[in-house]
């Protein structure tokens, strides 16, 4: 191995600097004085100045060819991971576990995963087509809501829904009637298959929010047996639905093993009307739960946009609590 | 929350200097396209959680970095790509004059010479000098100092020089 003056070694980092056009002025004067005097030096400083010659044509050439095609590609790649896409996390709350996930439509699922807290546990971990990315910003600020509805501070949830998870456009159909449940009311399953327009697909309603993806949000709570039975609720969770209508201050009746509205208790309006009544008005044209709405309240009613019925004045007789 | 730009923007402004920078370390074409889609993929799934002040320009070089060295790793793979790549390049050069010919020479030298860089030295190098980016900032693509980000640079600039030595070419003007 050549050994090179010290000097030499020394200035060689600037020298190249100087050469490839990546040095400050002060130090570019050093390099041009030692290479005044330094034969090597000179030739290694043309050198670096010829490679840099190559590197600039080089960089000028585009080195262009195929990105249109592969920007068009990204394109449509692009599109497709952003419908997958879904961000969740799962969450605690006082009915156990949640997990919340949306994606850029809205929200796609809110799921009750009770003390299990693994995403392996989420129906989204089985759905195909989707990427599930676990991120809390994007579904923080939904479950701080959530929070607040659960301990009766916020009555709305107003989320922007996606309904893709749902598995048929007649469970979309039974959703988007369920959603317009006002809050500390109750339909019927019956009700719900008029309002989709088959007045006979009492099971397939009751079946379509079995499987609710979007519980809560989409109050399928709200919804129950033209009886009045709660009859189930999210497979085997009729307790939260005992709990979610106790929030809303309807009233159960769980003397019985199977729980109850209180019908009795409850102010009444019928399909076609925009008055709520006492659940005795003589004026009412049915009595079957398939075509009434009940509400704990007459606030709650009023708030639905409801005004008292002239007939049995529900304004002036109000139902003792 | 979302970063400060829709995630258009951020295609639109970059996507054809990512697309040239994997285009110059991988040599080829489809590997500059499979890599530059991969490295917005990602960037898609992690944008929403960058801070707006971050550098956009340079967390995307960092990750097309990245995944280059992913794609590189393992020399087996490595060699078939350089031969590959050698096939590409012979029948792209041959053309022109003499003059021309021997530019094309000293070149095709740099080329290979670039090419067989360790990936650290190749980026840095091709940041700097193809892609114009300060020192500061390939350090953040590099994951290392603004320092060793120089010293990576001087370090390709050295492999290149020994590598052309005993050859003559054709003595171009510097662009700058």
């Amino acid at each position: 191995m050549k050994h090179k003056p010290q000097s030499c070694r020394e200035i060689e980092a600037d020298l190249i600097a100087t050469a490839t056009g990546d040095a400050e002025p002060v130090v570019r004067g050093r390099v041009e004085d030692h290479i005044g005097f330094c034969a090597a030096c000179r030739g290694d400083f043309q050198r670096y100045r010829e490679i840099d010659g190559v590197v600039g044509v080089l960089r000028r050439e585009p080195a262009m060819e195929g990105a249109v095609r592969a920007r068009e590609r990204l394109e449509s790649r692009l599109a497709d991971l952003r419908s997958r896409l879904m961000m969740y996390r799962v969450f605690p709350s006082p009915l156990g576990n949640i997990l919340i996930a949306r994606s850029e439509h809205g929200v796609s699922l809110v799921e009750y995963l009770g003390e299990r807290t693994g995403f392996k546990f989420s129906r989204l971990a089985q759905v195909a087509g989707v990427e599930a990315q676990e991120d809390g910003l994007e579904v923080e600020a939904l479950y701080r809501e959530l929070l607040e509805y659960l301990q009766g501070k916020r009555t709305r949830l107003e989320w922007p829904l996606d309904l893709r998870l749902a598995r048929s456009d007649f469970q979309r159909a039974v959703m988007k009637a369920t959603v317009a449940i006002p809050y500390g009311a109750v339909a019927s399953y019956a009700g719900i298959a008029t309002d989709v327009g088959n007045r006979s697909a009492v099971r397939a309603v009751a079946q379509a929010l079995r499987w609710n993806p979007l519980p809560i949000v989409v109050p399928c709570h709200r919804i129950i047996g033209s009886s009045g039975l709660l009859t189930g609720y999210a497979g085997d969770k009729l307790s939260l639905k005992t709990r979610l209508l106790g929030l809303e201050g309807v009233p159960t009746l769980s003397a019985h093993r199977d729980p109850r509205v209180a019908r009795d208790t409850m102010y009444v309006r019928d399909r076609n009307e925009v008055e709520y009544c006492l659940p005795t008005c003589g004026g009412l044209p049915s009595r079957t739960l398939a075509d009434l709405t009940l509400f704990a309240s007459r606030e709650r009613a009023e708030s639905a946009g409801l005004a008292p019925c002239t007939a049995c004045r529900p304004d002036l007789h109000p139902l003792s609590a | 929350m979302m970063g400060a730009q829709p995630f258009e923007t951020i295609v639109a402004a970059h996507h054809a200097e990512i697309f040239r920078y994997l285009r110059r370390v991988t040599s080829r074409t489809s590997e500059a396209e499979d890599l530059s889609q991969e490295t917005f993929l990602r960037a898609y799934r992690a944008y929403r959680t960058l801070t707006p002040e971050a550098n956009v320009r340079a967390w995307l070089f960092a990750i097309a970095t990245n995944l280059s060295r992913n794609h590189f790793r393992g020399e087996k793979r490595r060699r078939l790509a350089y031969a590959s790549a050698a096939v590409e390049q012979r029948e792209t050069d041959l053309e022109g004059p003499e003059s021309v010919a021997l530019f094309g020479e000293a070149r095709t030298l740099l080329e290979t010479t670039i090419r067989g860089l360790p990936l650290k030295q190749r980026a840095a190098f091709t940041l700097r000098k193809m892609h114009d980016l300060d020192y500061e900032t390939i350090g953040q693509s590099l994951d290392c100092s603004a320092e060793s980000a120089r010293a990576h640079v001087f370090q390709a600039l050295r492999k290149i020089r020994r590598s052309l030595d005993g050859h003559e070419f054709a003595h171009m003007e510097p662009s700058r």
